[in-house]
C-alpha cells in the first residue's frame, strides 16, 4: 500500500511536470495550428540555462532560475521570430518540417556544448531544504522538491487559467486560437499574441525542465523523451485545449509511474506512445476536446 | 511502354550504364570495397526515399516514421532466414506484404482526420515498434539483434556476399521500384494522389475515393520501406534495435526535402547527396574531434533553410511542390 502510494505521489510529481510542458504544445498548436517539436528542447535548455548560470556566472539558484525561465521565454519567442514566422502563408508541411528541423538543431548543439552525458549538477546545487522528507499519512515518503514541484505546478496552471481567461492578452490569445483571420480584422496585432504565445508556454517549459534537472539529470536527449511524453499528454486531453493538456499531463504520469512499476520498466516510454496512438484511434479529439473530429 | 521508354532516355540510359560500370572500375582501387558499400548505402536511401516520397512526397502527408517499415522489412526477413531457413527471395516478397498490410494498418486510423494527426500516428507506431524490438529479447536475442546470424541469398547456387554483388543487387532493387512508382506517379493513381496533396476536399468533390487512394499510397509506401529493410537485414548480417532509431526517419526526409518534395529525381538526388554525405560527415567529424551525432546538427540546418529559402528543392524543378 506504501508502495502504491508513493508511485502514485510519483507519478503526480511526473504529472505536473509533463502539464507544464504540454501547455507549451497546446497552446501553440491553439494559436497556430503548429506541432512546436523544438518545445522539448526548450525545457532541456531551461535546465541547461540554469546549470550555465550556476557554474559559469556563479549566481545564486533563485538568480539562475529566473535568469533561465527568461532567457528561455526569449528563445520561444527568436524561433518563432526566425523559423516559423517567415512560413505562416506557406502549407502546413513546411512549417512542420521547419520545428523538426530546429529541434534536431538545439538538441545537438546541445549536446556539441555540453557533452551527452547526464549531469547532476543541478540536483546537486538544490538547496539542504529541498533535499529534505516529509512523511505523509499513509507512510509515504515525500521530498521537499516534490512537494513543491506539485505545489508549484498547480499554481502556475491555475496562473494560466486566470491568465487566458481574464485578462486583455488572455482574450487576445483565445480570439486568434478561433479565428486568426477575424482576429485581426478586430485590431489584434496577431503576431504579438503568437509571440506571447510562445513566451509564456517556453517560460513554463523552462520551470519544468528546471524541476527534472533538480530531481533526475540533465542531458541533451531529455527535451526528446519529456517532450514527446507531454506531447503525447497534449493529445490524450485534446490539442489545443489547454485545461486538456493539464489533465493529460497528469493522466500520463500516473499511467508512466504503474505501467513502469507493475508491468514492465522496459516499456516505460512506450505507455505515452501507446495511450498516444489509442487516444487518436477512438477518441482523436482527446479526453476534453469537442467529440467532433476535425478535418483539413 | 513509351513513357517507360522516356525515363530510359538517352541521358537516364547513360547515367545508368555508368552505374553499372562502378564496380569494374573499383576493382582496381584500394578501397574499392568501401568504394561500393558507400554506393550500395546511398543505393538504399534513394529505394527508401522513393518508398518515403509516395506518402510524403505525393499525398502530402508528413510521415515521421518510415524507418518502421525498414524495421519491419529487416526483422521479418531477418526472422524467416536466420531462424526459420528460408530463402531470401522468399522471404524479400513476404517481408515487402507484411510491410504494406502495417502500412494499410496504421494509416486507417487517421483516414479521416487531419495530417497532423497522421504525423502523430507514424511517430509512435516507429517509435513503439522500436521499444518492442529492443524489450523483446525472446524475439530476437537481445538488444544487439541477430548476431551474425543472417546467411546471404544465393542464386544459381551461388552466395551473393560480395561487395559487387550487392551492389549490383540494390541497384537492380532500386531500379525496379523507380519503375514501379514512375508508372504509378504519371498513372491515374499518381494523379488522384496530386489531387489530394493540394486540396482533398476538391479532390473527393471531383470523384476521388480518398480512402482508397491514400491507403493505397501508405501500403505501397510501407512496401518499398520494408523491401529496403530485408535487403538491409542480409546485407548487414546482423541488425539491431540501434538502427531504428526515430532519427533515421528524419534523416530520409530530409533527403527529400532536400531533393524537392514530391519529384522523383528530388528524392533521388537528395538520398544520394545525403546517403554518401553521411559516410564523409562521419569520417570528416572525427576529425573535427566533434562527435558523431553531431552531423544531425547539419541536417536540422538543411531542414530549416531548405523550408525557408528553396521549398522546391535544389533543382528548383518547374513542377510545382505541393
Amino acid at each position: 500500500m506504501t508502495l502504491f502510494l508513493e508511485q502514485i505521489v510519483n507519478g503526480l510529481v511526473l504529472g505536473g511536470i509533463y502539464a507544464l510542458i504540454a501547455v507549451g504544445y497546446t497552446m501553440v498548436y491553439g494559436v497556430i495550428q503548429l506541432i512546436n517539436f523544438a518545445h522539448g528542447e526548450i525545457f532541456m535548455f531551461g535546465a541547461y540555462f540554469t546549470f550555465l548560470c550556476l557554474a559559469v556566472l556563479k549566481f545564486p539558484l533563485w538568480l539562475a532560475v529566473l535568469a533561465s525561465i527568461l532567457l528561455c521565454a526569449l528563445m520561444g519567442v527568436v524561433i518563432d521570430l526566425i523559423a516559423y514566422r517567415p512560413l505562416r502563408n506557406a502549407p502546413r508541411l513546411s512549417a512542420l518540417i521547419t520545428a523538426i528541423g530546429i529541434s534536431l538543431i538545439l538538441q545537438n548543439l546541445a549536446r556539441m556544448i555540453w557533452g551527452a552525458e547526464p549531469r547532476r549538477d543541478l540536483a546537486n546545487a538544490k538547496s539542504a531544504f529541498l533535499s529534505q522528507t516529509v512523511i505523509i499519512p499513509g507512510g509515504a515518503q515525500l521530498s521537499y522538491l516534490d512537494l513543491s514541484i506539485i505545489i508549484l505546478a498547480i499554481l502556475l496552471m491555475v496562473g494560466l487559467n486566470r491568465l487566458i481567461s481574464l485578462t486583455r492578452i488572455g482574450k487576445a490569445m483565445r480570439a486568434c486560437a478561433q479565428d486568426k483571420m477575424a482576429a485581426s480584422l478586430m485590431g489584434i496585432d496577431t503576431n504579438r499574441v503568437i509571440g506571447a504565445t510562445f513566451a509564456i508556454g517556453s517560460a513554463l517549459g523552462a520551470v519544468a525542465g528546471i524541476m527534472v534537472g533538480m530531481r533526475e539529470t540533465i542531458e541533451p536527449t531529455m527535451g526528446y523523451y519529456k517532450g514527446v511524453a507531454a506531447f503525447a499528454a497534449a493529445v490524450l486531453g485534446g490539442i489545443g485545449n489547454i485545461t486538456g493538456a493539464m489533465l493529460g499531463g497528469v493522466v500520463l504520469g500516473i499511467a508512466e509511474v504503474l505501467g513502469a512499476g507493475y508491468i514492465s520498466s522496459g516499456y516505460r516510454v512506450a505507455i505515452s506512445y501507446i495511450l498516444m496512438i489509442l487516444v487518436i484511434v477512438f477518441r482523436p479529439a482527446g479526453l476534453l476536446g469537442r467529440a467532433s473530429a476535425k478535418r483539413a | 511502354m513509351i513513357s517507360m521508354s522516356s525515363i530510359l532516355s538517352s541521358r537516364s540510359g547513360l547515367i545508368l550504364f555508368f552505374l553499372c560500370l562502378v564496380p569494374l572500375a573499383t576493382a582496381y582501387l584500394d578501397q574499392g570495397d568501401y568504394l561500393l558499400r558507400i554506393c550500395s548505402t546511398a543505393y538504399l536511401y534513394m529505394l527508401l526515399a522513393l518508398g518515403l516520397n509516395v506518402v510524403t512526397g505525393f499525398t502530402g502527408l508528413l510521415d515521421l516514421g518510415y524507418v518502421g517499415f525498414y524495421l519491419i522489412g529487416g526483422y521479418t526477413a531477418g526472422l524467416l532466414m536466420a531462424r526459420l531457413g528460408w530463402s531470401y527471395w522468399a522471404a524479400l516478397p513476404v517481408a515487402a506484404i507484411h510491410g504494406g498490410l502495417w502500412g494499410l494498418l496504421r494509416g486507417a486510423p487517421t483516414l479521416r482526420l487531419t495530417g497532423d494527426y497522421f504525423a502523430i500516428v507514424t511517430f509512435g507506431f516507429s517509435e513503439l515498434l522500436f521499444r518492442i524490438v529492443k524489450n523483446e529479447e525472446w524475439l530476437i536475442g537481445g538488444p544487439n539483434g541477430f548476431v551474425n546470424d543472417i546467411p546471404a541469398p544465393t542464386l544459381f547456387g551461388y552466395e551473393l556476399w560480395q561487395y559487387w554483388q550487392q551492389y549490383y543487387h540494390i541497384l537492380i532493387l532500386l531500379i525496379l521500384t523507380l519503375l514501379v512508382v514512375y508508372r504509378l506517379h504519371n498513372s491515374r493513381i499518381g494523379r488522384a494522389w496530386q489531387a489530394i496533396s493540394q486540396d482533398e476536399e476538391a479532390a473527393q468533390t471531383m470523384g476521388i475515393n480518398l480512402h482508397e487512394y491514400k491507403s493505397l499510397a501508405f501500403a505501397i509506401s510501407a512496401a518499398i520501406g520494408a523491401i529496403g529493410g530485408a535487403f538491409f537485414a542480409q546485407f548487414q548480417v546482423n541488425i539491431s534495435a540501434g538502427v531504428f532509431e526515430f532519427w533515421e526517419s528524419i534523416l530520409i526526409l530530409c533527403m527529400i526535402v532536400l531533393g524537392g518534395i514530391g519529384t522523383l529525381k528530388g528524392a533521388l538526388i537528395g538520398a544520394a547527396i545525403l546517403g554518401s554525405l553521411g559516410e564523409v560527415l562521419r569520417i570528416s567529424l572525427s576529425w573535427m574531434r566533434l562527435p558523431a551525432d553531431s552531423r544531425y546538427l547539419i541536417f536540422g540546418a538543411i531542414l530549416v533553410m531548405m523550408m525557408r529559402f528553396r521549398p522546391a528543392g535544389i533543382l528548383r524543378s518547374t513542377q510545382k511542390s505541393p
